[in-house]
């Protein structure tokens, strides 16, 4: 402390003063606590919200489930259950079949939209973000039941064709099927492919791509070679913001999935309802979660050597 | 803006016109927003909840408790009784649910419900005494657990148009390849297991078998490849036979009934082996917030009005006898009920109670069966 060398007089003000400012000092000497402080609001939000719950899911996915309640001995016997019986991984692999499916479907019909509004359009970007972004200020329910509307047996698709003379009978796999679940996760979730993949569009230094054409590359290998990889931050960021929530969807594949299309989302949800076995219900969120963090770590692994690679 | 600063400009005469506005503003939408909140509130809490089946939540059968407390009771939905006394094990506090005979027991076994008593409904004396007395159903004191309230079969609904009936109705028909993919099924095992255990022959005093678990579960799978969507929103089935996408449906009475009125042409199929039939009625929460209000809600649908209702629009039977005085033999024939609950009841297979390890054993491999394993 600095003032050990003040008078007794000048000591007494001086300690009146720091009781009351101790604190603003504190934090004026200690960056890491004013950046605790500022955190506080969200961490609190954490550790009550995400941080708690996850560690009762994983005591609870440790008890096994006795009639109504539970026995709380810690045994992995659910966890032996997930590899034993078939279902369980049938059903997840299921669900990371449908969710890969959906997620490059996403990509693949977002990018060229957020190419588009990156590199060809000069003004009013915002609002063609914002009008890109429009369907999804409706609930994500109703947008579900749109394309139930749009899927359906008489529903947009199969009416427009027959009366257009090109079908005799309503496609059946349109409503029930695997393929209306990919269908409208691609559109539920493409807000979430634009956006980053636009971000990262629009970074671009457009000298570059001059640069490119001065040194012979058509248009082609000029987006393979420079737009591709420098755009390739928003792909990847847009391909975890899919992939990782819709592997657990589970209202689509309820509303829309029929007997074929169930995921382990619903699964999860049965367990926790019908079933009634909550600490099942809490091993196969958890093997979900493990699964979905190694082949994210994976996929991240092999973007960051292609990366390498091209630089 | 600061408050205090606002109030200073205003005192010194310097609030210039735009934050004055600003302000008018700010307390005008406050004062207008504030108590439209909180007499929402107050509204939803006053009236009582009713937990019940998808389809009961109408004013048609609250028409009694809606002249006496001025607004409807509050409604909350459940597609499968399991999945409803989960969520009120997890902490779901109600006034009154709407459970069925075959539940019952293990939902009084939970301690979440508190006897009724009968002298405070004054249409007790009018309620068919077999459908009070239920295994299970009586508490101390000449009290009951559940007021039983509607009653009915759990049937095949059929497109009298598409379906193409070989020999009588029976319960092959929701196993029968040549309409594959048209065939709809409730998704619950409450209902669908049972169905099962009829059309595999199982008597139900054998359910809780190895035997029985095996046979049902084969026929389960047998039949799992026809059907196009397992549901437990009867409204998704009825569109789907309205439009032809489904050919049969297992389904409730009301289904057929609305169909019909609807000049769809479909029958609820008398089948040969008989059809499920069961009892429902309602049961207060222990800790129900508004007790008052829940007896009148019990009050309202054991009403007449309410009985009437329930036979003519979605042709189930009501507890009442005296609503039955205004349809004739014919008519509730035709809606396939009886002025005598006991002629429909025991002459199709009466659901009964299991036990909680029976049940979830049930639900799990229904489940399992219905994902495709």
């Amino acid at each position: 402390m600095a003032d050990t060398s003040l008078s007794p007089a000048e000591a007494r003000q001086g300690s009146e003063r720091k009781k009351t400012s101790w604190l603003s000092a504190l934090l004026y000497k200690s960056e890491a606590l004013r950046g605790y402080l500022l955190m506080s609001p969200t961490m609190l939000i954490l550790t009550i919200g995400i941080i708690i719950p996850f560690f009762i899911l994983v005591a609870m996915s440790l008890w096994t489930r006795d009639g109504f309640g539970f026995d709380t001995t810690l045994t992995l016997a659910n966890y032996a259950r997930t590899q034993n019986e078939p279902i369980f991984n049938a059903l997840l692999q299921r669900s990371f079949w449908i969710s890969g499916v959906a997620t490059v479907a996403t990509l693949v019909v977002c990018y060229p939209m957020a190419y588009y509004v990156a590199f060809h359009v000069h003004k009013n970007k915002m609002m063609w973000i914002i009008l890109m972004t429009l369907p999804f200020w409706t609930s994500y329910l109703l947008r579900v039941f749109a394309w139930k509307v749009i899927l359906g047996y008489e529903g947009v698709i199969n009416s427009g064709f027959m009366s257009l003379g090109l079908i005799e009978a309503p496609l059946e796999f349109l409503l029930y099927s695997q393929t209306a679940v990919i269908i409208t996760l691609a559109h539920a979730w493409a807000a979430f492919a634009i956006l980053p993949m636009y971000v990262s569009l629009e970074k671009i230094d457009k000298s570059l791509l001059e640069a490119a054409t001065d040194l012979g590359d058509g248009p082609i290998a000029r987006f393979l070679r420079v737009t591709l990889p420098l755009s390739m931050p928003g792909v990847i960021a847009g391909a975890f913001l899919i992939f990782i929530p819709t592997t657990g969807d589970y209202i689509t594949p309820a509303l829309l999935g029929g007997p074929d299309g169930a995921m382990i989302g619903n699964f999860i949800q049965l367990q926790f309802g019908p079933v009634n076995n909550w600490p099942m219900g809490a091993t196969l969120s958890i093997v979900l979660m493990l699964w979905i963090a190694a082949i994210a770590l994976v996929f991240l692994f092999v973007t960051k050597k292609a990366q390498d690679k091209i630089a | 803006m600061d408050v205090v600063d606002q109030l200073g400009a205003v005192r010194e005469g310097k609030l210039s016109r735009r934050a004055f506005t600003k302000g008018l503003l700010a307390s005008g939408v406050a004062m207008a927003t504030v108590p439209m909140g909180a007499r929402q509130a107050r509204a939803a809490g006053d009236q009582a909840t009713y937990f019940t089946w998808g389809g009961y939540d109408i004013p048609e059968l609250f028409q009694a408790y809606q002249e006496k407390n001025g607004e409807l009771p509050n409604f909350s939905v459940f597609g499968a009784s399991e999945e409803a006394l989960t969520k009120m094990r997890g902490g779901f506090v109600v006034d009154v649910a709407h459970p069925c005979n075959a539940g019952m027991p293990r939902w009084v076994s939970t301690g979440l419900f508190q006897p009724i008593d009968t002298s405070r409904i004054a249409a007790f004396n009018d309620v068919i005494p077999s459908l009070v007395d239920l295994p299970g159903n009586d508490a101390e004191n000449g009290n009951i657990w559940m007021m039983p309230f509607d009653w009915g079969q759990t049937s095949i609904t059929y497109r009298t148009d598409l379906f193409e009936l070989e020999g009588e109705e029976s319960w092959d028909m929701l196993w029968d390849k040549r309409y594959g993919g048209q065939l709809g099924s409730l998704g619950s095992g409450g209902d669908a297991w049972w169905c099962g255990a009829i059309k595999a022959g199982v008597n139900f005093d054998d359910l809780d078998t190895e035997d029985a678990f095996t046979k049902i579960a084969a026929v389960m799978r047998e039949q799992r490849p026809l059907i196009r969507v397992y549901t437990d929103d009867t409204t998704t089935l009825e569109q789907a036979l309205s439009s032809g996408e489904m050919a049969a449906a297992m389904t409730w009475n009301s289904s057929a009934t609305l169909l019909k009125s609807e000049g769809i042409p479909v029958k609820f199929a008398a089948p040969k082996e008989g059809a499920l039939t069961w009892v429902c009625g309602v049961m207060i929460h222990k800790d129900a917030p508004n007790i008052d209000r829940a007896y009148d809600i019990i009050e309202s649908m054991l009403s007449t009005e309410t009985g009437q209702f329930m036979i003519n629009d979605y042709g189930y039977g009501h507890s009442n006898a005296k609503s039955f005085d205004q349809f004739d033999e014919e008519t509730l024939a035709g809606l396939g009920l009886s002025k005598n609950p006991d002629d429909i009841l025991s002459a199709g297979h009466f659901q009964r109670p299991m036990t909680q390890e029976w049940e979830t054993r049930m639900n799990e491999t229904f489940e399992q069966i219905k994902a495709g394993f």
